[in-house]
């Protein structure tokens, strides 16, 4: 029965902590929705430049152009051949007419192509495949594949061996900024973990005398120490449920420009609807835990005798 | 009710503030421990409430030998003797009820039990009408018989007041001598430390007189010997 009689005390203390320390709790509040801003700022951040490398990755292709004499049953092979491979996404078959068709298109503007076509005998361009692959490091496998030699004698040329150095920047790029930005997460985590410890121990030193005068009085350890544990875990709820708000007010506000920017969906509103619950769970965890911890060890140091 | 057997107490690296210090206080008694600064008046009061722990020696209160006192157990102690500090020590976000309340909270006493013994002490110390106040809305003498008040909740049978008139001026110490003497006349064992000699040489009591962190004077109807 003392149990919950103290239990209901030390909860209604905390309570009455955060109402009566009004000033020193908006002061914490403060130095913790900075400290989760900034850790998902980068989170953000890091969604951002892995949308924009894919949607880099996205463009890659690979466009094979076959000889204007290439048969057109072995043409439609090799585009059934490829669409079967695991590691390709897509293949599109422009026949030698269409891809004539939409060389003109292309060139309407400019009579001196047209003119130059008109003279020749005939359709000079083959037909052509364009394949994308699943992911970039795809590409060298699929070009491998067009090497076999059934496919080689009546293959034109290949757009891949100019792209292959940007395939690969984009891919570096990419793996780059990933690893960057855990990188920089991990080390904003860290700072604003510094800050919360050291903001809580000095929300606690301000109250040492308070802490020394319960001892005299007879409070117990757990007596002094528990509404300080709730206070900040209820100082952080607060502050998680405020850099919610800015999080939400952020994609709201940004959204369009990054859409426009990105010429699609930047991902940013989709990734934090889906991650919210697990975002909200290490980082309110992770908090509260730091904060509990931080504050029993920082009431306990006033609390020697 | 105290009993100290040859103790000293030595602080680092070789300042020894108590020596060999000897003493029996009977219950119901009302001692005044004086001394000049340095004496070892505080350190004897801090040794009483487990502040400190001796060097040397033996410590029994009320027969809890509380010489080497675990320090979880340090809150019973001091639910058992009322502490009154010259600077008051009252918690200034808590009113004079939360105050008196707090000492009884910690302790887990119900709610109705504190509705009921709060503002009996309350009444004691003449303080029952303000009951609402914080400490910073009150004078220090006020203050000092919250002090008291909260010291009284849990009915202890020692009263240890280290200085209790410090900060006080001449009327409100003699009030505040007047209501530590009325708790005694109910039984309570009274432990005053002070250098005052108008208060000491007023009461006519038992006298406690310390030097050089030793007893020098113990007297039944003692008066202030220092000069």
């Amino acid at each position: 029965m003392k149990i919950f009689v103290h239990s209901h005390r030390v909860f209604l203390a905390a309570i009455q902590n955060i109402f009566r320390n009004a000033w020193l709790g908006i002061a914490t509040v403060i130095v913790l929705v900075l400290a989760l801003t900034s850790v998902n700022l980068l989170v953000g951040m890091n969604v951002l430049i892995g949308n924009a490398v894919k949607l880099l990755e996205q463009k890659i292709d690979v466009t094979v152009f076959f000889k204007q004499n290439a048969n057109e049953a072995l043409v439609t092979q090799a585009k059934f051949f490829l669409a079967e491979l695991p590691q390709v996404q897509s293949v599109e078959l422009l026949q030698a007419d269409a891809a004539l068709e939409q060389f003109r298109a292309r060139h309407a503007a400019d009579a001196e192509i047209l003119s130059a076509l008109d003279e020749l005998d005939g359709n000079p361009l083959g037909a052509t495949l364009r394949i994308t692959a699943r992911a970039p490091s795809d590409y060298p496998f699929i070009i491998d594949t067009l090497k076999n030699p059934q496919f080689t004698d009546a293959i034109e040329s290949k757009t891949y061996d100019d792209h292959a150095d940007a395939i690969a920047s984009v891919r570096s790029i990419g793996d780059y900024a990933r690893k960057i930005g855990a990188i920089l997460i991990a080390i904003f985590s860290l700072i604003g973990m510094l800050i919360v410890f050291n903001s809580i121990r000095v929300a606690i030193y301000t109250q040492r005398e308070e802490i020394g005068i319960m001892r005299l009085v007879g409070a117990s350890s757990f007596f002094v120490r528990a509404p300080f544990v709730i206070q900040g875990i209820a100082l952080a709820i607060i502050a998680l449920g405020i850099t919610a708000g800015f999080v939400a007010i952020g994609i709201a506000w940004m959204d369009p420009m990054l859409t426009a920017a990105y010429g699609g969906d930047p991902g940013l509103r989709t990734y934090f609807s889906q991650a919210w619950p697990r975002l909200a769970l290490i980082e309110g965890g992770g908090l509260s835990l730091l904060i509990g911890v931080t504050s029993w060890l920082a009431a306990g140091k006033y609390l020697k005798r | 009710m105290i009993k100290l057997r040859n103790v000293s107490k030595t602080y680092h690296p070789n300042i020894q503030s108590l020596r060999d210090v000897s003493l029996d206080i009977e219950q119901g008694e009302f001692v005044s421990i004086v001394g000049q600064s340095g004496a070892g008046k505080t350190t004897l009061a801090k040794l009483l409430i487990a502040e400190e722990r001796p060097t040397r020696g033996k410590i029994e209160i009320g027969g809890w030998d509380i010489t080497n006192i675990r320090t979880r157990e340090v809150p019973f102690l001091r639910r058992q003797i009322g502490i009154v500090f010259q600077d008051f020590k009252l918690l200034p976000k808590k009113t004079v009820h939360e105050n008196v309340a707090f000492a009884l909270e910690v302790a887990g006493e119900s709610g109705r039990r504190i509705r009921d013994i709060v503002p009996q002490v309350l009444k004691i110390v003449g303080l029952d009408e303000k009951h609402h106040r914080y400490p910073r809305q009150l004078s220090g003498g006020e203050q000092q018989r919250v002090v008291i008040a909260r010291s009284l909740v849990h009915r202890p049978k020692v009263i240890l007041a280290d200085e209790p008139t410090g900060n006080l001026d001449t009327l409100n110490t003699q009030d505040i001598i007047d209501l530590l003497r009325k708790i005694n006349e109910f039984g309570t064992t009274i432990v005053l430390v002070t250098h005052n000699r108008d208060v000491v040489n007023s009461l006519r009591r038992r006298v406690i007189t310390l030097a050089d962190g030793g007893i020098v004077s113990d007297q039944k109807h003692g008066k202030y010997l220092i000069t």
